[in-house]
């Protein structure tokens, strides 16, 4: 009897353990596989150069150029405008049915399908006010992707400020916005700050927002104002793997264009985790 | 027989000396207090006794302790297997988040027992001994978490019942009931010590003399007298005990 | 002059604050009128019931969306048959056995496939995964519905770990402590008492995995196959609803039945989306109810 019970802890444990190891797994067969296979496809010129010969040779630039352009697209609009409203949840709002319903709209924001918002995005950007297919309406339904994340962590940010920073704002003579800006803020920084660099990053990787609002696979300039269209990462990867019209040839490309997305999310991440720890000791003396 | 001998026991935290050389009989089938000053090790005590202080990273007993006249402080003893023995009621009632049948019914599923008629049967049994039974029996479906204090605390001494154990082990049963609950499981320990042995630690004194048989005074991790209840608190041998039980140290 | 520009102030947050609402309001109400224009020229039992998805179709187009839904839920139940199991048994592990190291470790791990991008997933869905399913069970391509179950699961994994996770370490320890005093040993109290106290956490992390699962365009647009048709297996090639979206958004003429019906397919993610929120934060409430 004890014997059974002890043979049953044995494999209950193990088999914890199991799946444990098939998820470290799942991420380190994807990584390897990626890392190997990208390396190769890899070099300065390759990141450098302008695609050629059908998109058969040649290098990504213009692809890195377009992601980056859109990203900044959505941090102008996401950031500002997601760290504003997280301000008027956690300084200003009252609790009650109101604030809790609007918290509710930004939970379900979040979790609205991305496609949905790529549908909004060619309703309203592209068609309604007729930006057409561009930057421009790809960077605002990305950040419209991005801002309930905006918002979500930036009051979290915001809710570890201690009371007694505001309330000594406060009792000095300052107003509620003085407090705010002096006090809150600047303590709430690094957390907005490393939050923020993170809900880029995913934007950076998004690709059913951008399909039919600016992105395009092959443009022979770069884009010159937000009105063009232009090249992004996800969705060179996208095409290179499924509609080129040569897959087998193109695949070591698919491959270094991965890599080259994976490295910029990665070191997005990185740069979140560092700066909020050098931030972190620096504010809180 | 005496149900639990302990023989030079002592319980260290890292380097700390929680118990000290202790050297106690405790007789069957009755009600024994330990009473003492807050912090002075009378919980280690008694987690020592089922061996739930093995959860403790740093804590190391030496000595013997004897359940039974066989030393239970040993490598290859089956903890799980005593701790079905002796059985504890916990100072804040911890009935777990599930109905008040099933919170019953928790160590004889364990035990593998499937028979339905047979567990039905227990529950009710260990839910009448504790007293609890006519207060529940239309609810036993309701979650546990919805009684009073005083009805959880019985309802896990009901759930120690039903895998018939041969000693309860009570830490400050009653420390977080109000004094009606308390008088109430003062009742139930006087019927439970017919059958079982109970050691009882309580910063009560007045409860160690209503339903104890036997105490001990425990101070700074020794025992320092150990007799007949009525004899303890009446005339006590050591001085140290009297200063306690007069009050002269809280 | 100041209590002005005080007040003024809060205007402007309190206009950034409600405009989640607005936009969630906005989005709700662009499906909708899209969407119902399509109803102008498709009967509703057609959309909903059908079966066949054809609105391009020479003589009669049909816009049934069932197949569509069908595929949606079948890859989705298939990734939470992989995901469930794997991610409650990883965050048990987590939460209650690992060393303070390796739950870093694991930790960092969630986090790092967390942030992978799901056309990344998809890539490797048709350059590791379809391969070694077409090898394995001896198909001619490994683009079909099993490919989309893996790859969601995949992606469902950090989700449903790390919420769990949460909820199994907030499960109280006395809970546990009274268990080990009735004699039970680590596995039964982990299986008996922790886990089931728990429960509640873990139905929200499946929820909000599920949640992510169905409304997930890329993945599935690169490798479950995109044959409009029924499934039956799930072996077969499947179209789901996001990926009808993502194919036909790029083909259709503005302002048509076509366009439009896309903007219907569009209201019924959102309402599920919507749906499956509404029962993850109902069954918070419960849960931190009876805290």
């Amino acid at each position: 009897m004890m014997k059974f019970k002890r043979f049953k802890e044995i494999i209950g444990f193990g088999s914890l353990i199991l799946s444990a190891v098939i998820v470290v797994l799942i991420l380190g067969i994807m990584i390897f596989d990626i890392a190997a296979k990208g390396f190769e496809a890899i070099s300065l010129k390759f990141l450098i150069d302008f695609p050629r010969e059908g998109m058969t040779k040649g290098g990504i630039f213009p692809v890195i150029i377009g992601t980056i352009f859109v990203t900044i697209m959505t941090t102008l609009f996401s950031i500002p405008l997601g760290v504003s409203a997280a301000i008027y949840l956690s300084e200003y709002a009252k609790e009650g049915r109101f604030t809790r319903f609007v918290r509710a709209a930004i939970r379900n924001l979040a979790g609205i399908p991305s496609i949905v918002y790529g549908l909004f995005g060619v309703a309203i950007f592209v068609q309604g006010l007729n930006f057409g297919t561009s930057v421009l309406s790809s960077g605002l339904t990305l950040g419209l992707l991005t801002l309930p994340w905006i918002i979500a962590t930036s009051e979290e940010a915001l809710k570890t400020v201690p009371q007694d920073y505001r309330e000594g704002a406060l009792a000095l003579g300052a107003t509620k916005w003085q407090a705010i800006r002096s006090n809150v803020l600047p303590y709430a920084f690094p957390g907005i700050l490393t939050s923020s660099i993170l809900g880029l990053s995913r934007a950076a990787g998004e690709t059913a927002p951008i399909l039919f609002t600016g992105v395009v696979f092959y443009l022979p300039w770069l884009p010159g104002s937000v009105f063009d269209q232009f090249m992004a990462l996800p969705y060179h990867i996208y095409i290179l793997s499924t509609q080129h019209h040569a897959i087998d040839l193109v695949r070591p490309l698919a491959y270094g264009t991965t890599l080259v997305l994976i490295a910029i999310v990665f070191m997005l991440n990185l740069a979140a985790i560092i700066l909020r720890y050098q931030l972190g000791r620096k504010y809180k003396k | 027989m005496d149900k639990i001998v302990m023989k030079d026991l002592s319980l260290f935290y890292g380097e700390k000396k929680i118990i000290d050389n202790i050297n106690l009989n405790i007789p069957e089938k009755k009600i024994t207090a330990i009473i003492g000053p807050s912090g002075c090790g009378k919980t280690s005590l008694l987690r020592c006794i089922n061996r739930l202080n093995d959860l403790i990273p740093d804590a190391k007993i030496e000595g013997q302790l004897l359940f039974n006249e066989k030393d239970i402080n040993t490598d290859d003893v089956d903890v799980v297997e005593i701790r079905k023995k002796i059985g504890m009621i916990f100072q804040k009632p911890n009935p777990f988040p599930k109905s008040i049948f099933e919170n019953v019914a928790f160590g004889l599923r364990i035990e593998g027992i499937r028979d339905k008629r047979k567990i039905s049967e227990i529950v009710e049994k260990s839910l009448r001994d504790s007293d609890l039974w006519g207060e529940v029996k239309f609810q036993l479906n309701g979650s546990a978490l919805e009684l009073s204090g005083g009805q959880q605390q019985r309802l896990c001494i009901a759930r120690t019942l039903a895998i018939e154990p041969e000693v309860i082990l009570m830490d400050e049963p009653c420390s977080a009931l109000d004094p009606t609950s308390m008088l109430k499981i003062e009742e139930l320990m006087k019927e439970l010590k017919e059958q079982y042995t109970i050691l009882l630690v309580t910063h009560n004194m007045q409860q160690a003399s209503r339903v104890s048989d036997f105490t001990g005074f425990l101070y700074m991790g020794k025992i320092i007298e150990f007799g007949d209840t009525n004899q303890i608190f009446t005339r006590p041998k050591e001085k140290l005990t009297d200063d306690y039980i007069s009050g002269r140290f809280a | 002059m100041k209590r002005i520009k005080e007040k003024a102030i809060y205007f402007f947050f309190f206009f950034t604050g409600i405009l989640a609402v607005i936009i969630l309001l906005g989005i709700f109400l662009m499906l909708l009128l899209n969407g119902l224009q399509t109803f102008k020229d498709v009967r509703f039992s057609d959309f909903f019931f059908g079966t066949v998805w054809n609105p391009s179709a020479y003589k009669e187009s049909s816009y049934g969306i069932l197949s569509m839904v069908v595929s949606t839920f079948m890859v989705t139940l298939g990734a939470m048959v992989i995901a469930v199991p794997l991610g409650i048994g990883t965050a048990t592990y987590i939460a209650e056995i690992a060393s303070e190291r390796i739950k870093n470790f694991l930790r960092s791990v969630i986090g790092i496939l967390a942030g992978i991008p799901s056309v990344v997933i998809g890539f490797i869905g048709i350059v590791l995964v379809g391969p070694f399913i077409a090898k394995v069970f001896n198909l001619s391509s490994g683009l079909n519905a099993l490919n989309g179950s893996i790859l969601l699961a995949a992606m469902s994994l950090p989700t449903i770990i790390s919420i769990s996770e949460e909820a199994i370490r907030e499960v109280p320890k006395n809970y546990k402590v009274a268990s080990y005093a009735l004699g039970a040993n680590r596995w039964t109290t982990l299986v008996r008492v922790t886990i089931p106290a728990a429960f509640s956490g873990i139905i929200v992390s499946i929820m909000l995995g599920i949640g992510r699962a169905i409304g997930e365009t890329m993945t599935v647009l690169m490798v479950t196959g995109n044959a409009p048709a029924m499934p039956h297996s799930f072996f077969d090639s499947v179209r789901t609803m996001t990926a009808t979206i993502a194919i036909e958004m790029g083909e259709v003429p503005y302002g048509t039945t076509h366009y439009y019906s896309l903007f219907a397919i569009g209201a019924v993610l959102f309402l599920i989306s919507l749906g499956v929120n509404l029962v993850a934060e109902l069954v918070t409430a419960k849960y931190r109810g009876a805290k």
